[in-house]
């Protein structure tokens, strides 16, 4: 057979292959999509509780969505509450991270100083240890200064140490040319003007992941804000605290929908950055590391 | 090989020696700035600011001598009552008692030992800054007293203002990045390592009550490996499923996330974009809530267990003896079923980000590596094993190590999917508040939240430590050959 009837007449076999591929294709797919339907239709569902005999609901109805948005005084839902606290913390966290995080990449890849070397082996020796370890402490500390259970406690926690995750965008000033650096020097520029008017110019992949990285954590992290946030009082928490608080033992059947909507909601927002993050993330590694 | 691995050695032990002989440079300047400075340097040992003074660096003087005062200031009101207590941690036992004056109950004047330690810890961390600082300084009024005699340029406090923003730009720049982690990563950790030499749980609760030190029992209470132990049963347990989580989690998700991507991109797979899409969905639901959602969807009386019952997979699986029930299927409740199916639920949460980064490297893949290849006449698993698996190793190798590390803590998967589902059967390891499915991290802070059992989680915290700082050593030994981070500049 050559090549161009192969082409135009495509044979049996290559046929059954195409579709079986294509078979596994729609079944891995239906694998991932499958919960994801089920938490849209639970946000959809007439049913309070999580429906344990149908998949698809009975009726539909958007009373979740309603009760997420205009919770009234409701002790366990305080869904906006929640959004704007994650917000505000998203926010400074995301101001403050970002700042740490550049100034300390750009410290430690385009300057030299004696002490550069036993500062980035301290870091990964302190990257190595648990995360919560230290904010174990951290909580008592907080505590003496009245900032438990506070917002302003919160970005501390978050943005306090922030410096140590500078080993990305390190990486990514690593590829910008040394002699951009140079030819500003012979023109009169200090390492600030480097800094501010040449390097992070040339770093935007990296410093949209940083920002949006920070901006996304306390989106994202259950663990510090359930150590920060423990008085239990809802309007306090951030979303991934009070949605937790919603599908325990006492709350699940009453608030499962409820539950879902949230989920539905916040997954609209952070999807879009996360995919704007995503784009630039896998440009900053791969764009610095197939170099490197 | 060993020719490089003696050079190697060779390397590493010429950088101990250069930190040393520069922490005796550093001694040995101080000195000399002692011998060799005039009357105005000498007084800069009392006087932080006198040298600068001196030269007509008034401002810097002032500031260097306010900062003196402020810790002359600290030694009577915080360091020494604080130190003096850090031997015993405390002895006076918080009371109250009625006062027959105001007619109120008043505390007495009692000891707080978790502020005693943490107290001592920032007073041990001023007092070296504060030498090394003293140090400095000496050094620095003597180069100032050497620029005037040369008679050069004696920088003013303009200059230095100038400098700041130039060649020593790096302090500004990590200046407030390292008090943060000083105060909020570095003094906490130290003060949690020494808890785990401390008693302090729930029987010693500050303020009611005091802790001390009781040196290495809480790591023999730990490595007890008596079987009536219950926290070196578990720990033994709860060890070996962490390691066995962290390298299956890390690979399954490394491996199927490259094939999946492979197995879309290939030119015989139509509509690229849309098989993606699918698998980009679920990375829109942040994770804590897909892997909630997830935990009611297995549950023991949720929409999977309906399903099995009614097309009647559930009654075979009893009868063949897989579950002890014939009413569900303990998906996340039974230790059989809930590790494999915590590896499975973290590859559904996984595979997605590790696709897309896999696409991302594939794509990059130099073209004509592949099609020399396939000239040469090597099949498609040839050339996974030969070109695309070594290019994606040199790419992500080192992320690699960070995820196991990474999985060693990851709290999210384990803490959302068995927390309040998952109840141990055993009774040592309920005894030690851990479960069959508890990696040591979510054990450590289910004996904070439950247990308020500080001392052990201390410990436990200390070899997460060792346990990574292990793994992060070998891994990079055996990876990383040299510094390569300049070569491209």
């Amino acid at each position: 057979m050559t090549r161009a009837e192969h082409v135009n007449k495509p044979s049996r076999k290559k046929i059954v292959r195409l579709t079986i591929r294509h078979v596994v294709l729609a079944l891995f797919a239906a694998f991932w999509l499958i919960p994801i339907l089920w938490l849209v239709l639970n946000a959809f569902s007439v049913d309070k509780g999580p429906n344990l005999s149908h998949f698809f609901p009975q009726a539909f109805t958007l009373d979740h969505f309603r009760n997420i948005l205009l919770p009234g005084g409701d002790s366990v839902n305080q869904f906006p509450r929640w959004f704007m606290n994650t917000l505000i913390v998203g926010c400074f966290n995301c101001l403050i991270s970002s700042a740490f995080v550049l100034m300390v990449a750009y410290a430690m890849s385009c300057m030299r100083f004696k002490a550069r070397k036993p500062m980035m082996n301290v870091a990964i020796i302190l990257n190595l240890f648990p995360g919560f370890l230290s904010m174990i402490a951290v909580y008592f500390i907080l505590k003496e200064f009245g900032l438990t259970n506070s917002l302003t406690g919160l970005v501390i926690v978050y943005s306090a140490g922030s410096g140590l995750g500078y080993l990305i965008a390190k990486g990514f000033f690593d590829t910008i040319s040394k002699s951009l650096r140079e030819a500003a020097w012979i023109e009169g520029a200090n390492e600030f003007t480097v800094f501010w008017k040449i390097i992070l110019p040339l770093a935007k992949p990296i410093i949209v992941y940083t920002v949006i990285n920070a901006f996304l954590a306390p989106w994202m992290d259950f663990v510090m804000a359930s150590l920060m946030l423990n008085s239990g009082v809802s309007a306090q928490k951030t979303v991934a605290l009070g949605l937790f608080a919603m599908v325990d033992k006492v709350n699940r059947n009453n608030y499962f929908g409820e539950f879902c909507a949230g989920g539905v909601i916040v997954s609209i927002p952070i999807s879009i950055l996360f995919v704007i993050m995503q784009k630039f993330y896998v440009e900053g590694i791969t764009g610095g590391s197939v170099k490197g | 090989m060993s020719m490089m691995q003696q050079t190697k050695a060779r390397g590493r032990s010429s950088g101990l020696t250069r930190a040393f002989s520069s922490v005796g440079e550093f001694f040995a300047g101080t000195a000399e700035a002692f011998r060799k400075g005039d009357i105005w340097t000498r007084l800069s040992a009392l006087v932080c600011g006198a040298g600068f003074m001196a030269r007509g660096q008034i401002v810097k003087g002032i500031l260097k001598t306010l900062v003196e005062a402020l810790v002359i200031y600290l030694i009577p009101s915080f360091i020494v009552p604080n130190l003096s207590k850090f031997g015993t941690l405390g002895t006076v036992v918080a009371q109250k008692s009625f006062d027959p004056v105001t007619r109120k109950n008043v505390w007495n004047d009692y000891d707080n030992s978790f502020l005693i330690l943490l107290f001592s810890v920032m007073s041990l961390v001023l007092i070296i800054v504060a030498v090394v600082l003293w140090m400095k300084n000496m050094r620095a009024a003597y180069q100032v007293q050497r620029t005037q005699e040369r008679g050069k340029h004696v920088n003013s406090f303009r200059d230095d203002l100038d400098d700041l923003l130039g060649k020593r730009f790096h302090i500004t720049l990590l200046s407030l990045p390292t008090l943060g982690v000083v105060l909020l990563i570095i003094i906490p950790l130290i003060v949690m390592i020494l808890i785990a030499f401390t008693n302090y749980d729930h029987d010693h609760l500050p303020p009611n009550a005091l802790f001390t030190w009781v040196g290495l029992k809480n790591f023999r209470n730990l490595f007890n490996m008596s079987p009536e132990s219950s926290f070196g049963y578990s720990f033994a347990k709860v060890l070996s499923w962490t390691l066995v989580w962290a390298v299956m989690a890390t690979f399954t998700c490394f491996i199927l996330g490259i094939l999946m991507a492979m197995f879309i991109n290939n030119r015989n797979t139509m509509g690229k974009r849309f098989w993606r899409t699918c698998f980009m969905v679920t990375m829109a639901v942040p994770q804590f809530v897909s892997l909630l959602l997830v935990r009611n969807f297995f549950a023991n009386q949720g929409i999977v267990n309906t399903l099995c019952k009614n097309i009647g997979l559930t009654d075979w699986l009893f009868n063949i003896g897989a579950i002890p029930t014939a009413n569900y299927i303990p998906f996340l409740t039974n230790p059989a079923w809930a590790r494999p199916m915590i590896l499975l639920i973290n590859i559904w949460v996984g595979i997605p980000y590790q696709m897309l980064i896999a696409t991302g490297i594939l794509m990059n893949i130099p073209a004509d590596l592949t099609e020399a290849a396939r000239i040469d006449g090597a099949n498609a698993w040839q050339s996974f094993w030969h070109i695309t698996m070594p290019y994606i190793m040199f790419v992500m190798g080192p992320s690699l190590v960070n995820s196991v590390v990474g999985n060693i803590n990851n709290f999210n998967v384990i803490y959302l999917l068995s927390h309040d589902v998952y109840v141990t059967q055993n009774q040592l390891m309920a005894n030690a508040n851990a479960s069959e499915v508890d990696l040591l991290i979510t054990w450590l802070f289910g004996l904070t939240q439950d247990r308020q059992n500080y001392k052990m989680a201390s410990v436990i915290g200390i070899l997460v430590f060792v346990v990574c700082a292990i793994i992060t050593l070998v891994a990079f030994n055996r990876m990383i050959k040299g510094d390569k981070e300049e070569s491209f500049q």
